[in-house]
């Protein structure tokens, strides 16, 4: 059960981190936003952090078959996934505390973490609850000004991912127990609730850059 | 407090003032531009460059006077700048 939803977990998270991060990539190379290029590096890095999971968990059920993933993949898809919660988080901290700032609304600055595999995992998954929360936030703070109704669906599931992030790291402490299934599930909710506003922009009225055609 | 408008969105006011609210068919002036976009002139000089070198405006000599239009891919950036507006406003960013 808990390997069923792990890859459940993994493809969606891989195809919705996909989805987000191709659309932003459209957006910036029709506008040149540096805030789509931002959110197009935080979803590809989701995405791939998701894939680099789900990647270790198909090679040891078809190829070692040792009956648990490598510590060190799991860790290193999930220092990934950081690595896009923290541009994602790092956008709303430029839009709040840096507007004008040129320096800030360039590409930002790639955070650095050196520190067992275990402990890096937990320390990941805890700053990914920070960033996430974070994130949820600031998203719900800015539906207060420009009312759009899927900034309610971004941020319920940026929250949602959050309360996944912590039940995860929480499960920690109780390995044995359904908080790592109770994660899987919340974290899944999140990554429907993220993909559902974005499902709806038009882009078929766009005319995409000649390159991407 | 004014709301802090980004270049993207001054880019954006501009291209929709020579779009949807152009004084004749030959175009906008500069004055014009700068009253409707509520932007200093050394500013709007150097956006306005920019924009016709890179296609978007197209600028025409009226009796002496620049007049500058939208020019069609002017208008396409105008309408993937409103779609992806909309994607950011969902994450609660500004494009």
């Amino acid at each position: 059960m808990e390997f069923l939803l792990e890859n459940i977990l993994n493809l969606v998270g891989f195809l919705v981190g996909l989805s987000i991060g191709v659309m932003s990539f459209i957006g910036f190379r029709n506008t040149g936003s540096p805030t789509l290029f931002r959110l197009t590096i935080a979803f590809i890095s989701i995405s791939l952090g998701f894939f680099v999971i789900w990647t270790g968990y198909m090679v040891e059920d078809f190829v070692i078959k040792s009956g648990s993933i490598e510590r060190w993949i799991q860790t290193l898809g999930i220092i990934i996934q950081t690595i896009g919660y923290f541009f994602i988080a790092f956008s709303h901290s430029i839009k709040s505390f840096f507007p004008k700032s040129s320096y800030f609304r360039s590409v930002g600055i790639l955070p650095l973490f050196l520190v067992s595999s275990v402990q890096i995992e937990h320390v990941f998954r805890s700053i990914s609850f920070i960033l996430l929360a974070y994130g949820a936030i600031e998203t719900m703070l800015s539906y207060f000004e420009n009312r759009n109704k899927g900034t309610i669906w971004v941020s319920l599931g940026l929250g949602l991912l959050a309360l996944g992030e912590f039940l995860g790291w929480y499960s920690f402490v109780f390995p044995e127990s359904i908080l790592y299934t109770a994660s899987m599930i919340i974290k899944i909710g999140g990554l429907i609730s993220l993909f559902i506003p974005v499902s709806k922009v038009p882009l078929t009225k766009i005319k995409f850059d000649k390159d991407l055609e | 407090m004014a709301e802090y408008r980004t270049h993207m969105k001054i880019i954006s006011d501009i291209l929709a003032t020579t779009r949807d609210d152009l004084q004749d068919e030959d175009g906008a002036t500069v004055t014009y531009l700068i009253r409707k976009a509520n932007i200093s002139h050394s500013r709007i000089s150097r956006i306005l460059k920019t924009l016709v070198s890179q296609g978007l405006l197209e600028k025409t000599d009226n009796q002496g006077s620049n007049k500058y239009k939208i020019s069609q891919p002017g208008r396409e950036f105008l309408q993937a700048y409103y779609t992806f507006t909309n994607f950011a406003d969902n994450f609660g960013l500004n494009i």
